[in-house]
């Protein structure tokens, strides 16, 4: 009988501290694994940027699977709100589960910048050196973000939730992880977290095919989508390595707070460029990039618990997201159309809206605008100039909030 | 809203003057967004300034370089290229200004012209042949513009 009593005590004692006691009292969670399950689907059936998407919803999953002792959580939404200093960082390290530890790099604001230094290994600044005007279209895009600024502060959004909601309009996820990760420190009146902002900013650009079309007919003319640009000019190799150290000196002496996502994304141009480090390069674009994918989309997947979710404000980031996106699409290309208008027909208005720096994905849909119009008119190359621009752009505008916005 | 107070602001936003948590009000607004926007832009203007002036240098040096090289070939080159035979009389004789390197293309023209005169009888000759700049592929052959397609397609 002694016996029976003490199994009946280790068997309730586990029943007490399993995940599924824990889920009847939280059925929230219950929720948000479905809702991890939509993303999952998103990515791998509709293939939605499946390699960050997958990471995000996996993570979303495993954050949201409950547990009674706080030492069995994976993530503690509660350490990302506390002061940060030797003994957060102590915390974290000794309490925290194991994405709370690879989130780390998110909020130490590590994996953006190495996915920067990665998409510089990958990016070809030819296009952009070749017609250097391209650099208006990239930041005239940016006014999406700028825009939607001010959407979300007249929503009654606090200055560090606007800075985090508007920079989904630069079209760039890291870029949008790297600002919102260093604003929102969680809580607030709407308990927007990172990952929020990184379910949005991954959606959309998954979805820039099915957004901007629209956009680029409703702005142009069939006969401006028709106009043929002249082939570019070659660029020689000795610019394209001066290229980098050039952008690098005039970005991070203008705006030093965008320094460190410049910096790599221009120190990654330069390693390719080179010519003579190809063992890096192929690191960082291939092992390393992939590393750094892993670990950012499953610990910012994490962030995404039950109270940032299931709340209005998520509604809120989700309309204020495709409002960026469509801004910055029409910033870019009402700036195109008034360069084609002063160079007198030169410049098809449909390469100004991949001045949003999802990269190739902007460039692409220029592309095939245009040849929709004329099968023989090809644009991508000359899309792809303010494409990369709208990279460095965005990465300005990141350092513009940041500098503005105390954390 | 308020534009001076907006103007004035901006002055001040350096170093994060508005604390995260904080709702903003309106001059905090558009003195964000105008000096964004306004940064955003002086730094890529700059940008663009700066690249273009490089690639005005480049085209420079560039230029130098090939009128170097061009000089050098020149020199090195044989004082007078000896003339080809004078082609046979029933042979088509062959000139191609444009395209003086595409010796095989005026061979195998030449070769169906002098195919198609011994069947019918008349005598052809051929002048010159240039290559047709069609305006509607923007210069390119058929074949050409279907390469490209393919090229452009994967994106």
């Amino acid at each position: 009988m002694e016996i029976l009593n003490i199994l009946m005590d280790i068997l309730m004692g586990l029943w007490e501290t399993s995940g599924l006691r824990a889920l009847m009292d939280s059925p929230e969670n219950l929720l948000m694994i479905l809702i991890s399950f939509v993303f999952m689907y998103l990515a791998i059936v509709w293939e939605f940027e499946p390699l960050l998407l997958l990471p995000i919803s996996f993570g979303m999953f495993l954050t949201n699977l409950p547990a009674v002792l706080p030492e069995d959580m994976m993530y503690h939404a509660e350490f990302w709100t506390m002061e940060q200093n030797a003994d957060w960082l102590f915390t974290v390290l000794h309490d925290g589960g194991l994405l709370d530890k690879l989130y780390l790099g998110v909020k130490l604001q590590i994996y953006p910048c190495l996915i920067f230094l990665g998409i510089g290994t990958m990016t070809d600044f030819g296009p952009l050196i070749a017609n250097p005007k391209s650099f208006l279209l990239g930041a005239a895009a940016q006014g999406g973000i700028f825009f939607t600024f001010i959407a979300a502060a007249l929503l009654g959004m606090s200055a560090a939730e606007c800075g985090s909601i508007a920079i989904i309009g630069g079209a760039d996820g890291p870029t949008a992880i790297y600002v919102s990760s260093k604003l929102l420190g969680g809580g607030g009146d709407y308990n927007l977290t990172t990952g929020t902002i990184a379910l949005a900013a991954y959606t959309y650009m998954a979805l820039v095919p099915v957004i901007q079309p629209f956009f680029m007919k409703l702005l142009t003319t069939k006969k401006e989508r028709a106009i043929k640009m002249p082939q570019l000019r070659q660029v020689s190799k000795t610019e394209k390595i001066i290229f980098p150290i050039v952008v690098t000196l005039v970005v991070a002496l203008l705006v030093p707070s965008a320094g460190a996502l410049v910096g790599m994304l221009m120190f990654g141009n330069l390693l390719k460029e080179s010519g003579v480090c190809s063992r890096l390069v192929d690191t960082a674009q291939n092992a390393l990039m992939n590393i750094v994918t892993i670990f950012l989309g499953i610990s910012v997947g994490a962030t995404t618990t039950a109270e940032s979710i299931i709340n209005p404000a998520f509604v809120k980031v989700m309309v204020l997201g495709v409002v960026a996106f469509s801004l910055g699409t029409c910033c870019g290309l009402l700036l195109a159309k008034l360069m084609n208008f002063l160079s007198g027909g030169k410049l098809n208005p449909l390469i100004g809206s991949a001045g949003v720096s999802a990269v190739p994905m902007a460039a692409r849909i220029s592309q095939k605008v245009g040849a929709q119009t004329d099968p023989t008119n090809f644009l991508l190359m000359h899309a792809m100039g303010p494409n990369v621009a709208g990279v460095i752009g965005s990465a300005v505008a990141a350092g513009v909030l940041l500098s503005v916005v105390s954390y | 809203m308020n534009f001076q107070s907006a103007v004035n602001h901006i002055n001040m936003l350096a170093g994060g003057s508005i604390p995260g948590q904080d709702l903003l009000d309106s001059s905090q607004i558009w003195g964000v967004t105008i000096a964004g926007l306004g940064i955003v832009f002086s730094c890529l203007v700059l940008l663009v300034l700066v690249i273009f002036l490089f690639g005005k240098i480049f085209e420079v040096i560039n230029k130098k370089k090939a009128d170097k090289q061009a000089a050098k070939v020149a020199a090195n080159a044989p004082k007078a290229v000896p003339k080809p035979a004078a082609p046979a009389p029933s042979a088509p004789a062959a000139s191609a200004p444009a395209a003086s390197d595409d010796d095989e293309v005026i061979a195998v023209i030449s070769a169906v012209i002098a195919a198609m005169s011994a069947a019918d009888g008349t005598t052809y000759k051929v002048r010159s042949v240039k290559p047709a700049a069609s305006s509607s592929l923007g210069g390119r052959t058929a074949w050409a513009m279907d390469g490209r397609r393919n090229n452009v397609m994967p994106f």
